[in-house]
């Protein structure tokens, strides 16, 4: 069974096939510890990989020890060893029977009743003050900080030979790097917007949507798991409550303005909806979110004006960029085109200021009334088309445009 | 559809929930079909219809919560806001003043508040709003004491 490579499933204590394995269950097989990205040119880990980069293929005749290979097995997904150390560390080729072979053969062999890495260290103290040494060759800040320990509890502690990071106060794990300012101000900053942002969302888990009457963060879609914050009042809702509401067709005699357009709850009018993850506890915090959604909407093109070739309702009040480009109508009349008529869809929406919309409005057929204008007739027929359409449906499909 | 089905669900095990909470209003839910529901309430005290007991037939659109629920008295009643003959109820929060954040209870304690506070200038029952609306509280309150009494209280013996 010398060909025969030993499971590493196995090894770590937990191979789920069993006496069906393709792979050795007997620990005086030896491990396959060869590095196969290495193998074929690059291991993205480099010295750090847990694997050994060796360049010429293992001859199984190297590993023919059995207490080598035992005591390899034990310690492989640790530290790299073996074939590989001795091949950095002195530049030799393995030989068998090489003194530091015999040394390791010596050891008495320790059957694994506990995962590899709960063995005892001391054995390896030589292959550890190697780690080092290498280490120290080159600059502190370029010394990788143990992983184990920056994911929260190194198994070696005090005589782990790599660096350990220094404790985040927020996170509570070592994963600062003792030598890389940037590095941990940049971890501590995202680690207290994160604590602050799980802090939100803890907060944010018991709130109930008072339209559907259910936890807003408890819904079964990620899209769904938003709260819809109106703008003048502190009622909280689910996004899509909210806005089926606002948008709702104001049937039997609701008023848009004092049914639609108000909280649920409170009745005071809200002009526009923010979608947030998280709820605020604060009015602070609330104004953060509002800014945030107004800086990201400010950043995307408005497709109503459409960069000066289209006329958009909210004007200068619009969230969204109003980039003029060279030649478009805008840029050459220095005045936003004529409206055209809306496309007619059901369910037409207009969340936000209606107020202003009937502003633009006004300014829109003052415009389109100056008498410098070049307008055909029909043309002239088809705004005072609007004019009679905006005013009996004053909507237009902001909703939509307003889904991030 | 799904929403109104599962917000009236919700409804539903919240008035199992709190049977006891209010003892005025009584909510029960058809057997089969979820968005028809039948309330009693309690005639409130110092009122005329103190001591009835009054129907109420819901019929939940499915558009609900967006749109208010259709609710009717199966009982007679004397009231100048309520229909005499359909039980129709003129309440502006079933009509255009509906909020998504009301419930069924809470539309059950709006009607009984609307017991308590008639609107006689609003009225579906011409009869009573306008004995209200000359001033005969006397003659408003012995009627629909009346009829609280035929339609609205056990018969006895």
């Amino acid at each position: 069974m010398s060909k025969r490579v030993l499971c590493k499933f196995f090894a770590h204590g937990a191979c789920l096939k069993g006496e069906h394995c393709e792979f050795s269950h007997d620990w005086k097989d030896p491990p396959h510890n060869i590095c196969t990205y290495y193998q074929k040119g690059l291991c993205a880990y480099g010295s750090r990989c847990r694997y050994e980069h060796v360049k010429a293929a293992r001859s199984h005749s190297s590993a023919s020890s059995s207490s080598t290979n035992a005591r390899q097995s034990l310690v492989s997904d640790i530290v790299p060893l073996g074939n590989s150390t001795r091949s950095v560390f002195g530049g030799l080729t393995p030989v068998p029977g090489s003194p530091m072979e015999l040394s390791a053969s010596s050891r008495p062999f320790i059957p694994p009743t506990k995962p590899a890495w709960n063995q005892e260290y001391g054995h390896h103290d030589s292959l550890d003050d190697w780690d080092i040494g290498e280490a120290s060759s080159i600059r502190p800040s370029d010394r990788p900080i143990c992983s184990f320990a920056a994911a929260g509890n190194c198994p070696r502690g005090e005589k782990c030979p790599h660096l350990h990071g220094d404790l985040c106060p927020t996170c509570g794990k070592h994963c600062l790097h003792p030598f890389r300012p940037e590095e941990r101000e940049e971890h501590l900053k995202s680690c207290e917007k994160k604590q602050k942002h799980l802090e939100a969302l803890k907060h944010s888990q018991e709130i109930e949507c008072s339209v559907c009457l259910e936890r807003v963060l408890s819904k079964p879609t990620a899209a769904e798991r938003k709260f819809g914050l109106l703008s003048e009042c502190d009622h909280p809702f689910c996004i899509s409550c909210i806005r089926n509401w606002r948008s709702s067709s104001p049937t039997s005699g609701m008023d848009v303005n004092s049914a639609l357009r108000a909280c649920p709850i409170c009745r005071k009018l809200s002009y526009f909806v923010i979608p947030s993850v998280i709820w605020y506890s604060s009015k602070e915090e609330k104004q953060e979110i509002v800014d945030s959604y107004k800086a990201k909407l400010k950043s995307i093109d408005c497709k109503h004006f459409d960069f000066g070739n289209g006329n958009c309702p909210f004007g200068s009040s619009c969230f969204y960029k109003h980039k003029v480009k060279p030649g478009s109508y805008t840029w050459r009349h220095h005045r936003p085109p004529p409206r055209r008529p809306p496309p007619r869809r059901s369910g037409f929406v207009d969340d936000l200021f209606d107020m202003f919309n009937s502003i633009e409005e006004l300014t829109a057929s003052e415009t389109a009334l100056d008498p410098m204008e070049e307008l055909t007739s029909l043309e002239m027929a088809l705004l005072l088309r609007d004019l009679i359409l905006d005013t009996s449906d004053s909507s237009s499909d902001e909703e939509d445009f307003y889904s991030p | 559809m799904q929403a109104s089905r599962a917000r009236l669900f919700k409804e539903y095990k919240e008035v199992q929930r709190e049977k006891t909470a209010d003892p005025d209003i009584q909510l029960a839910c058809d057997d089969s079909n979820i968005f028809k529901w039948t309330a009693l309430i309690k005639g409130p005290s110092e009122t005329p219809y103190e001591g009835g007991v009054f129907q109420l037939a819901f019929a939940v659109p499915e558009q609900y919560p967006l749109q208010p629920p259709q609710v009717r008295f199966l009982t007679k009643i004397f009231h100048p806001n309520v229909h005499f003959k359909t039980g129709e109820i003129c309440l502006d929060i079933l009509k255009n003043a509906w909020s998504p954040a009301w419930t069924l209870q809470s539309v059950c304690r709006a009607i009984i508040a609307l017991m308590a506070h008639p609107e006689p200038d609003s009225p579906l029952n011409c009869d009573s709003g306008n004995l209200l609306r000359s001033g005969d509280i006397r003659g408003f309150q012995s009627m629909a004491k009346m009829y609280t009494r035929l339609a609205a209280m056990p018969k006895k013996g």
